[in-house]
């Protein structure tokens, strides 16, 4: 129990300090030193010939679009691609800190079957292996007519 | 009794490719067959991802509710709406349902 408040005074010491670098800046924003460092090492100006990086926002094809998006200028800014390197992404990789969580596990997971489905022509080795564990009384589509035999037939 | 996981994933991977006919109908776009099954796998293991219960959790209750699944939804506006509206269409009509009990 010792040890435990004696950490937690460590902790509260090392915010303590932290908090006090931070009232050196007496505002959320940068001092006029560390803007003069951003401006120079890390801004992105015009005659760097490198456009802004920005993130995709890819509305939803199913539904009303409510999200915002400002869009750039056509060209003047590189929208940062998260499948232009797909096929690097059917083996996890490497972590620093973080490692990697179930839901990125189950895309490498995805990304591996797809890789492996990908070089099949017509009949799909997944649906045959599956075939014979449907049971009819699981499903149940309203609206669908189409038997299994019909819909597989295409 | 446990449901074999074979069993879930041919009912998932059915009616995945039931729903991709209805877009195909629609948007007069083909998928192939290994892209319905690669469809199917990643919804049925997305399942298994959703953390449901910790967010039940998180609120001190034992029972998954509506505000749970709002929860996951919470990264889209467009979606997040949906879900509010389906939800209180729900709602709306279990408790026409009782009333008429």
């Amino acid at each position: 129990c010792k040890e435990r408040r004696g950490s937690s005074l460590q902790h509260k010491s090392a915010l303590f300090s932290c908090q006090k670098q931070m009232n050196s800046h007496e505002s959320w924003s940068l001092s006029p030193e560390e803007f003069e460092i951003w401006d120079r090492l890390y801004r992105i100006k015009e005659s760097d010939g490198i456009k802004e990086p920005i993130l995709p926002r890819v509305p939803f094809e199913t539904l009303e679009n409510l999200e915002e998006t400002p869009k750039p200028e056509e060209g003047a800014a590189r929208e940062l691609s998260l499948s232009e390197w797909s096929i690097w992404q059917n083996q996890p990789l490497p972590t620093a800190l973080v490692g990697h969580s179930d839901r990125c596990l189950l895309f490498i997971a995805a990304m591996e079957m797809m890789e492996l489905l990908r070089h099949q022509q017509g009949e799909c080795s997944y649906a045959q292996e599956l075939q014979p564990h449907l049971h009819v009384e699981d499903v149940n589509i309203p609206g669908n007519k189409r038997p299994l035999s019909v819909a597989n037939s295409r | 009794a446990l449901v074999p996981a074979q069993r879930l994933k041919a009912a998932v991977h059915y009616t995945v490719g039931c729903l991709c006919r209805e877009v195909e109908e629609d948007k007069e776009v083909q998928f192939s067959k290994q892209s319905i099954a690669a469809i199917s796998e990643i919804t049925f293991r997305q399942c298994g991802t959703a953390d449901l219960p910790g967010l039940a959790g998180h609120a001190k209750r034992t029972t998954v509710n509506t505000e749970d699944v709002k929860l996951l939804a919470r990264r889209s506006n467009s979606l997040l709406k949906y879900i509010t509206q389906k939800s209180e269409e729900l709602a709306s009509s279990n408790m026409e349902q009782k009333e008429k009990k």
